[in-house]
């Protein structure tokens, strides 16, 4: 493939920073909980982007099972946003000796006193029954699309 | 060492990340094939762009935790080390990638609702325009159901009239606002005589005998509208008239005026003649009792007459002017006595024989005697007689006598045409009076206002002195007297060379045995 002269003056800097993005000086370094800060307000903005979708389908005169479902799915998904956000405070909480992983990793105890953090961060752990219904109600919502589909030809026949 | 296990949620942690990979991608599988199935729908779009992003997130999590879960149960956590901050990233990544397709969602859809809003306009405007194009449809079919059941109607109805019109045994034609014929029936063609193509050259002056009946019959139908039982005369195309009783009705426009009429005609030809037959019979009848009566009240002064007028004779001496004055009475009363004679055999009053009679050989023996008077006058006579002519229960002397007077007529009618032609004929027909004996002539005819006066007593064209009028009477009488009839036909009517000149007189007898004489005999006793 030739490459093209506008493709070579996009590509070598791009490619110049990725490799020695040290040498360059002039980037901001981002060390610390700068992830973990940017992963929480990821959660925030998918919780809010999640928001504006239950409250826009609410508000449209969609109508059928499968919008109903996809309301469900966004509802539950913003539990789940909200459990893994203070699951992540919880788990930032927990001090170095809070588990126990001495009879190996999955003999792994969360080590008395069991506190009002430890508590949330067990619970917060289990996020699974939430966030797998979730992703079960948006299965439903697009099968019954599909299937909605179908209905609508044999209407229109 | 206590605490809480944390076994439940690592397998918890495993199985639900197996489970959110499965429903990830089975919700992106409809997601897509929504998308395919109608790749126009910007809300299928947006739903499978927003789905392939969760199930990027939902599988690259889940990823994550199995390879954490699994490396820490193996003891790496110094693999996991390395790789959780590019799990997390990734993580991180798609949940932006996530929130942010989601966002772009609002105007998208506030599009497709616009686009939504008039599909459906289109649609429900489709809807009703299918709804009317069906009602419309079934109107339609409903209509051509209608027209298919009139038209079928109204060709049985126009083949029931057009059959009523074409196998009428009576007259039926149209003529327009200008009296010309417009459609005639074949029996009004063959009544006239004209092809049906001819008949359309036509106009009612033509065929109406009386030009001033044309303005009568015009007249009443735009008085009346119609003309009921109109007794009019019209021509043939050979000239010759036939009587029918017309009615017909004016066919009028939109705007009132005259189109033309429909006509009925009935041929009343022969129901005319047969009245003016049945008014000769009863006149003939009534005649011949008077005849009767006048006949017996003279004979006997006659009879006298000549008795005293024989006597006187003898007694004046012959040659005497007397004796040649009493020989013109005796020569006169003598013939007055055979008037009388004739008129007691009009009358049927006259003696009479009844045996097995052959026509044949009747007309046979008549023609041996005139024969030679025939020739002398150049009358070719042809003879057409039927073989195995049954015989007729009568009287051969007045037979004879009725075929010498027909021939005799015929032969005065041919005189002064240079000849002519003379047919008798025997024949064996149906009905009551079968044996049929027919005399044609080529002579001048007899005209149709005297054909009804024949056979009146003293009815004759002869020049006074040449005839008494008699003849056709006195055969008249015994063609009755033998239970027949007996019919003139002038022209004759040649069913296949059409109207020849000449006359034609047919008469027709029943067989041996059946009746007519017994009527005679009654009649007789009477007498």
């Amino acid at each position: 493939m030739k490459l093209s002269i506008y493709k070579i003056l996009f590509l070598t800097p791009l490619l110049l920073v990725v490799l020695f993005c040290r040498e360059a000086w002039a980037l901001q370094t981002h060390g610390g909980v700068e992830g973990v800060v940017v992963h929480q307000l990821a959660h925030i903005q998918y919780l809010g982007a999640l928001g504006y979708l239950f409250w826009d389908i609410r508000r449209s005169s969609f109508v059928g099972v499968g919008w109903l479902y996809l309301q469900r799915f966004c509802l539950l998904m913003m539990a789940w946003n909200g459990i893994a956000f203070i699951g992540h405070f919880a788990q930032m909480t927990l001090g170095e000796g809070a588990i126990s992983t001495e009879d190996g990793y999955l003999s792994a105890l969360l080590l008395l006193p069991v506190t009002f953090g430890k508590w949330v961060y067990y619970i917060t752990a289990l996020d699974h029954l939430v966030c797998v219904p979730a992703l079960f109600f948006l299965y439903l919502a697009m099968r019954s699309f599909y299937r909605s589909l179908d209905k609508e030809k044999r209407e229109e026949d | 060492m206590s605490g809480i296990s944390l076994f439940p949620a690592i397998l918890l942690d495993i199985l639900g990340s197996a489970a959110m990979s499965v429903f990830a991608l089975l919700a992106l599988h409809y997601a897509r094939l929504l998308s395919k199935r109608q790749p126009n729908n910007f809300v299928w779009g947006y739903l499978y762009y927003v789905t392939f992003a969760i199930a990027a997130f939902a599988i690259s999590r889940a990823v994550g935790h199995l390879v954490k879960q699994f490396l820490l149960i193996a003891g790496r956590e110094d693999i996991w080390g390395t790789i959780s901050p590019y799990s997390g990233g990734f993580n991180t990544l798609f949940i932006i990638s996530v929130a942010a397709v989601m966002i772009f969602y609002h105007k998208g859809v506030q599009a497709y609702e616009a686009l939504e809003h008039e599909a459906v306009k289109l649609k429900t405007a489709n809807r009703n325009l299918g709804t009317a194009a069906r009602q419309l449809r079934d109107l339609n079919q409903t209509l051509e159901q209608k027209v298919e059941a009139r038209t079928e109607e109204l060709s049985r109805s126009e083949k029931k009239f057009r059959h009523l019109f074409l196998a009428s045994k009576d007259m039926v034609f149209f003529s327009d606002a200008g009296k010309r014929l417009v459609d005639m029936n074949d029996s009004g063609c063959e009544m006239l005589g004209y092809s049906r193509e001819e008949t359309t050259c036509l106009h009612l002056v033509d065929i109406f005998s009386d030009p001033k009946e044309v303005q009568t019959y015009s007249a009443m139908l735009v008085q009346d509208g119609y003309i009921k039982d109109m007794n009019l005369v019209l021509v043939r195309k050979d000239g010759t008239v036939i009587s029918v009783l017309l009615s017909a009705t004016a066919i009028f426009g939109e705007g009132g005026e005259m189109l033309g009429s429909e006509v009925i005609a009935k041929d009343l030809t022969k129901l005319k003649i047969m009245m003016e037959q049945l008014a000769t019979s009863e006149k003939m009848a009534s005649v011949g009792q008077m005849a009767a009566g006048v006949a017996h009240e003279i004979n006997t002064p006659l009879g006298i007459i000549l008795g005293y007028t024989q006597l006187m004779l003898d007694e004046f001496e012959e040659g005497s002017e007397q004796h040649q004055s009493l020989q013109v009475i005796e020569r006169q009363t003598k013939a007055s006595r055979k008037i009388v004679a004739d008129l007691l055999k009009f009358s049927r009053q006259s003696g009479s024989t009844r045996e097995e009679v052959s026509l044949n050989e009747v007309v046979a023996d008549v023609v041996a005697v005139i024969e030679h008077t025939l020739e002398l006058g150049h009358i070719a006579l042809h003879l057409d007689l039927e073989k195995g002519l049954p015989t007729i229960t009568g009287d051969p002397e007045k037979l004879r006598q009725v075929f010498v007077n027909l021939i005799n007529n015929a032969h005065y009618a041919m005189q002064g045409t240079d000849g002519g032609e003379l047919t008798l004929r025997t024949r064996l027909k149906g009905g009551d009076r079968p044996v049929a004996v027919e005399v044609q002539d080529t002579g001048h005819g007899v005209p149709e206002k005297n054909q009804a006066r024949i056979f009146d007593p003293f009815f004759t064209t002869k020049p006074v002195g040449q005839g008494t009028g008699l003849g056709l009477s006195v055969s008249y009488g015994i063609v009755h007297e033998h239970g027949g009839t007996i019919e003139v036909e002038s022209p004759v009517q040649d069913p296949r060379r059409g109207p020849l000149p000449g006359t034609l007189f047919r008469i027709k007898l029943p067989l041996s045995g059946e009746s007519g004489l017994e009527t005679v005999d009654q009649a007789e006793e009477a007498i």
